[in-house]
């Protein structure tokens, strides 16, 4: 991290000035960030508190159980909420990367008719709100059959602007001399992706794939939508109609809260870098 | 990392980038064989953007003008007459009459009028306080963090864990803090300030708004802790030579150098303030009284629980309409984005 407007060399770190706005400093971000994390405390507690509905509980825990987390595996079927999750994020990773990374590399190494046009075309699909395309996309799926099937889930977030932009610039910034010279030694164009330009986009194709397995794990809308029988929900949805099923038994709500957030904390802060650097450059919350 | 260069840079940019495609060109011309090839690479995007997204962008425009639904499975012109003219907008006057002012401004006072003015209401409201405070908390937070602070990761990664958690964890979870025997209340029932939060249609969208706020700053302050490693110190140690303290220095060189990420940050908030959803649903369900009905969730509503896909599809061409404006701010942002490796 380079010097910034506090961190310069002679700056003066004694006197009472500097330890009051250091205390100053340490104080609103550490209340910050205490305020910030009693959510999560909150769901914790009372997910292993005895109390069913919560009533009554004080921030420390005056006895745990996991009674709480035994119901929800016993009545819920969680197990399968977490396969459907992990099919429906990963296939939808997969599908990303093999498509984008090839046409990224089209728009970015390929010279055909009409490159620069598709380019700004697919680009351009991010500037429409979701809802406008969800609901014919819906139909669409209903006509098939596809409603509550993985396919349904799946195929219309294959689709991602995002991935193409970020490839395509990762394939402008490797020199075409690399491709001229494997082209001289006999390799064809897709060769020439696969062997020459492919490993040295491992940056690109690890942001975008970390990236869009966290924001599609995280989907709230469009699984809503397509799954609505309980066998086809992803997590976020199992936690949604759980909450609708158990009104006030904040308990086991909690319990499910923790089981669909803990690992994702988990997991995820673990791969966070990459995860800011898909953020940064989407700009997109995903 | 990326920036944002709208100026006379971006054309010069461009001048010598078309030179270069120029040159790039004349020795890699589109022969038949490219061509061939560079099709078949694009070709299963084209399918699933054809299919999913273009298709259904045109797709959505013309049911915007259909009398839909699910068990007709047919469309008609939703015909209307407009000052003696026969139309096919009637889902249009249908979303929007009455107008805001009529009945008194009744529509904007209680949802039992026209619940989408009900909802503009409520998604303005939202977005007015929502963007401002999650702009200038995301800069503050960034700010503290960018400096010495010890434990910068440890401190970091509590304002980012929201951002990782999906809209219905954040809602659900909110939900339980901001009920009635809820920690929230825990924590002001000494204040003698205990109220129901959630559940009182009065403080409902206020409480929404805490929730965005939530997510929001953590997500403004990575892209802030982003702009502020792109301010060369040369601008702080010149600053600092002039005499000026460290307020002035944030007043007139951090917050001036931040433009970029100011404009990029701004419109990524109003967009999504604009469409927020997610929250909306898990936390209250629209509820109560309809106090966090935002628009996204009227559409959601009025597609997939009443099947009027016609009237759902006008809504959203709307809404399309309002936020036009960011979005292609938004597509301008990245299109010059460049991304370094």
């Amino acid at each position: 991290m380079p010097p910034s407007n506090y961190d310069y060399p002679g700056y003066e770190r004694s006197g009472p000035a500097y330890w009051s706005k250091t205390a100053l400093l340490y104080g609103g971000v550490g209340i910050g960030a205490l305020l910030w994390s009693l959510p999560f405390w909150w769901m914790l507690l009372t997910a292993v508190s005895a109390n069913p509905t919560g009533a009554g509980s004080s921030l420390i825990p005056a006895e745990t159980t996991f009674a709480n987390f035994e119901d929800l595996f016993a009545t819920q079927p969680v197990g399968r909420w977490f396969f459907n999750t992990i099919v429906f994020a990963g296939s939808v990773t997969l599908f990303n990367l093999t498509f984008d990374s090839l046409a990224g590399y089209a728009l970015a190494k390929v010279e055909f008719v009409g490159r620069e046009k598709l380019f700004l075309l697919f680009v351009a699909t991010i500037m429409v709100p979701s809802m406008v395309t969800l609901i014919p996309v819906f139909i669409l799926l209903s006509e098939l059959g596809w409603v509550n099937t993985y396919q349904g889930l799946i195929a219309p977030l294959i689709a991602n602007p995002l991935g193409i932009f970020l490839l395509r610039q990762q394939f402008k910034s490797l020199p075409s001399s690399l491709g001229d010279a494997a082209k001289i030694d006999g390799c064809n164009e897709l060769q020439t992706f696969y062997k020459v330009y492919l490993p040295l986009a491992k940056p690109a194709l690890a942001t975008l794939g970390i990236y869009t397995f966290v924001t599609t794990w995280k989907n709230f809308e469009w699984p809503l939508i397509i799954a609505s029988d309980e066998s086809m929900y992803t997590l976020p949805v199992a936690l949604f109609a759980v909450r609708n099923q158990y009104f006030t038994e904040w308990g086991l709500v909690m319990a499910a809260a923790t089981v669909i957030v803990l690992p994702v904390l988990v997991v995820f802060m673990s791969a966070q870098k990459y995860f800011i650097r898909g953020m940064t450059l989407s700009g997109m919350k995903g | 990392m990326s920036t944002f260069d709208g100026g006379i840079g971006s054309r010069v940019v461009g001048a010598v980038g078309s030179a270069r495609s120029r040159l790039a060109a004349l020795a890699d011309r589109p022969t038949t064989e490219n061509n061939l090839v560079g099709y078949l690479l694009v070709l299963p995007n084209v399918v699933v953007f054809s299919l999913f997204l273009l298709g259904p962008i045109a797709y959505a425009f013309v049911l915007s003008f259909q009398e839909w639904n699910l068990f007709l499975g047919t469309g008609e012109p939703a015909w209307t007459e407009v000052f003696g003219v026969r139309l096919p907008v009637a889902n249009y006057l249908d979303t929007l009459m009455p107008l805001p002012w009529e009945n008194d401004w009744g529509s904007i006072r209680s949802p039992s009028y026209n619940l989408w003015w009900f909802a503009v209401r409520n998604t303005v409201a939202y977005t007015a306080v929502v963007v401002p405070v999650q702009i200038v908390g995301g800069f503050l937070v960034a700010l503290a963090l960018d400096t010495r602070i010890r434990g910068k990761k440890v401190f970091r990664a509590a304002y980012f864990m929201p951002v990782m958690l999906s809209a219905a964890a954040s809602g659900v979870i909110w939900r339980w803090v901001m009920a009635k025997n809820g920690v929230l209340n825990e924590l002001l029932r000494p204040l003698g300030l205990a109220y129901p939060w959630a559940s009182s249609p009065d403080t409902a969208l206020a409480a929404l708004m805490l929730i965005g706020l939530w997510g929001g700053i953590g997500f403004n302050m990575i892209l802030y802790l982003a702009g502020l490693q792109n301010i060369p110190e040369e601008l702080y140690e010149a600053a600092r030579i002039d005499g000026a303290d460290g307020w002035q220095r944030v007043r007139h060189v951090t917050w001036p150098n931040l433009r970029n990420t100011h404009f990029f940050v701004t419109v990524l908030a109003i967009i999504g303030t604009f469409q927020v959803f997610g929250i909306a649903l898990a936390f209250a369900e629209g509820g109560p009284a309809r106090a966090t009905t935002t628009i996204v969730v009227l559409i959601y509503e009025t597609a997939f629980v009443e099947s009027s896909f016609g009237r759902a599809a006008s809504m959203a061409f709307l809404l399309f309409a309002v936020v036009f404006v960011f979005s292609y701010y938004r597509y301008r942002i990245q299109q010059q984005q460049e991304v370094e490796y």
